[in-house]
């Protein structure tokens, strides 16, 4: 049998659609590559430690956009409640590292666990569920998650929370150093973003699209489409529960305003819908490109006149999706 | 000869809609094995009902010796049975070449050895030149050959055509005729849903005639040609075949 598309005639126009074909696998190119520099060299740098604030916050935020779009990207299960498996896995290592004394290089793996099967969870009882049903589905998800947190006070805090002390050591994962944070945070990033990768490139990934776009279809191919769904989003809720012990350890105060409120959830979506659903570097551009726009402007304008750096970040947004030709798909 | 598929007192209703109304009839492997009907005879259901999309009301569906009545289509697939959709139902986002890989997946154990399978399908198919374009740039008719390139990537033992030359053209019809009439040598045991009759009175040897959800022929083309039920029901009074 010959190579027929070896020989075949120059190709056809190849529109770039508004999710990605499937990439070579372990493929990276110069672009990841510089971008990865950029962020290397901008954690060693001594900066200003609001901006280095900025980027910690930054690097985490594209981790778990990152996290998001396997479950929204490329398995289809668009989540408005993924602050849910980012407050299981805060609270779950907070807990056991405060009341327990167990390492937080420990507890992230239990509270990302954790947060798997509460995904896993969804997905099974979300089963007949498609398009906004769901989505609502996760909404509900992440409320049950915040009332919880809110009212069950003997194990959270409620609407105090729990404070980390800061003693800084290697085994209670708090530092001295913002640096040691940002590097961290960055590694959390590029493994997350390989994971991604590699999800991608593999057969896994290519079930994973198929369901995502005709789930009649990939059944009739031999798929499990429940089975794919499931795993997607329990890998999901793994690497955001992960996002959410890190932002605990840095923040050091954990209460559910700041780990499972709804905006959370929203900018967990919006992040990768901006920068490019279903493919790799899209969640990662989004936030590099909204988070320090959002920081910078609340701490600039902020105080100018209320609500102003809301106004001009709506604004923002707004260019930034008409200039983008991705958004949030139809179902 | 052993029997592939056999299909006893079948039935399937929505509400008070009967739409395929205790059919019966088996399929030998190696055949070919044509069905035709009116619209809404029922032929789009009964697959659906013998690939596993919906079950049946009563009836009993056995494959290989098993009875197989509700299963799944992911079970149907894993246990060689393929069958293509009458609207054609292309992955949208991915490429050509991944739609069929994502078939050859089921045995191939790499993604690198799926493409290669597919590359081979879509060359026989005669889809090679557009394998990795985007879906959403083909044709009605190439579209329709994607089915068939998808169906066979499974490898399959029994494949179900459901109307795979509506939106060819002459000459796509005839190259697609040769195709499906290779099939039966190479191990792949073939129904074919169709209405594009002059292909299918040609290579089939054997066809049942459906109409209102019952069987009302079952014979060789010449026979059915003659056959007055049938004339009436799907050709219409005053016809024949000249």
């Amino acid at each position: 049998m010959e190579r027929a598309i070896a020989d075949r005639p120059p190709a056809l126009v190849n529109r770039r659609s508004r999710w990605r074909m499937m990439p070579e696998r372990g493929a990276v190119s110069l672009f990841e590559l510089s971008l990865l520099a950029i962020c290397v060299a901008l954690v060693a740098l001594p900066v200003p430690h609001f901006y280095k604030d900025v980027m910690i916050v930054t690097f985490i935020w594209a981790g778990v956009a990152l996290a998001w779009n396997i479950a929204g990207g490329f398995v289809g299960l668009i989540s408005f409640g993924h602050a849910a498996f980012f407050a299981v896995g805060a609270y779950t290592s907070t807990i056991l590292g405060v009341r327990h004394g167990v390492t937080p290089w420990i507890g992230i793996w239990i509270g990302a666990l954790l947060a798997a099967g509460l995904g896993a969870a969804l997905a099974l009882i979300g089963a007949r569920l498609r398009g906004p049903f769901f989505i609502l589905s996760t909404l509900a998800a992440a409320e049950v998650v915040r009332i919880g947190a809110l009212n069950w006070s003997t194990l959270t805090g409620g609407a105090e929370g729990i404070w980390i002390t800061p003693v800084p050591g290697i085994a209670n994962m708090i530092f001295e150093s913002q640096t040691t944070y940002a590097a961290l945070m960055l590694s959390y990033l590029v493994v997350v973003y390989a994971i991604t990768k590699l999800v991608e490139g593999s057969r896994y990934g290519l079930r994973m699209f198929a369901v995502r776009d005709d789930e009649d279809a990939a059944s009739a191919a031999g798929v499990t489409p429940l089975l794919t769904r499931t795993g997607a989003m329990a890998i999901s809720a793994f690497l955001t529960g992960i996002g959410g012990s890190l932002f605990a350890q840095y923040f050091q105060l954990l209460d559910p305003t700041h780990v499972v409120s709804p905006e959370l959830s929203f900018q967990f979506a919006m992040l990768p819908a901006l920068g490019g659903l279903g493919t790799a570097i899209g969640p990662v551009l989004g936030a590099f490109a909204i988070m320090p726009a959002a920081e910078l402007l609340r701490s600039y304008l902020g105080a100018v006149f209320q609500g102003l750096h809301l106004v001009i970040f709506g604004g923002f947004l707004i260019v930034v999706m008409l200039i983008s030709r991705v958004g949030l798909p139809g179902r | 000869m052993t029997t592939l598929l056999e299909v006893h007192n079948l039935s399937c209703s929505f509400g008070a809609l009967k739409a395929v109304a205790d059919v019966s009839f088996s399929v030998r492997e190696g055949e070919l094995l044509g069905l035709i009907g009116p619209n809404g005879a029922g032929k789009s259901t009964l697959y659906n009902l013998i690939a596993g999309a919906i079950k049946p009301t009563s009836g009993d569906i056995i494959y290989k010796g098993r009875a197989v009545t509700g299963w799944k289509p992911y079970h149907a697939a894993r246990s060689g049975l393929a069958r293509t959709f009458q609207i054609p139902k292309p992955y949208g986002n991915l490429s050509v070449i991944d739609n069929v890989a994502l078939s050859a997946l089921l045995h191939d154990m790499t993604i690198a050895a799926a493409r290669d399978s597919a590359e081979a399908v879509l060359a026989d198919i005669g889809l090679a030149n557009v394998a990795e374009a985007p879906v959403s740039i083909l044709t009605a008719g190439q579209l329709k050959r994607l089915e068939v390139a998808r169906a066979l990537a499974l490898r399959p033992s029994l494949v179900l055509f459901d109307e795979i030359m509506a939106g060819l053209t002459r000459t796509e019809v005839m190259e697609m005729t040769g195709l499906v009439a290779t099939l039966p040598a190479r191990g792949i045991t073939v129904i074919w849903v169709e209405h594009v009759l002059y292909a299918i009175m040609k290579a089939a040897p054997r066809i049942i005639v459906l109409d209102r959800g019952e069987i009302i022929a079952d014979g060789a083309p010449e026979q059915l040609a003659r056959d007055p039920a049938v004339i009436k029901a799907y050709l219409g009074e005053d016809t024949s075949f000249a």
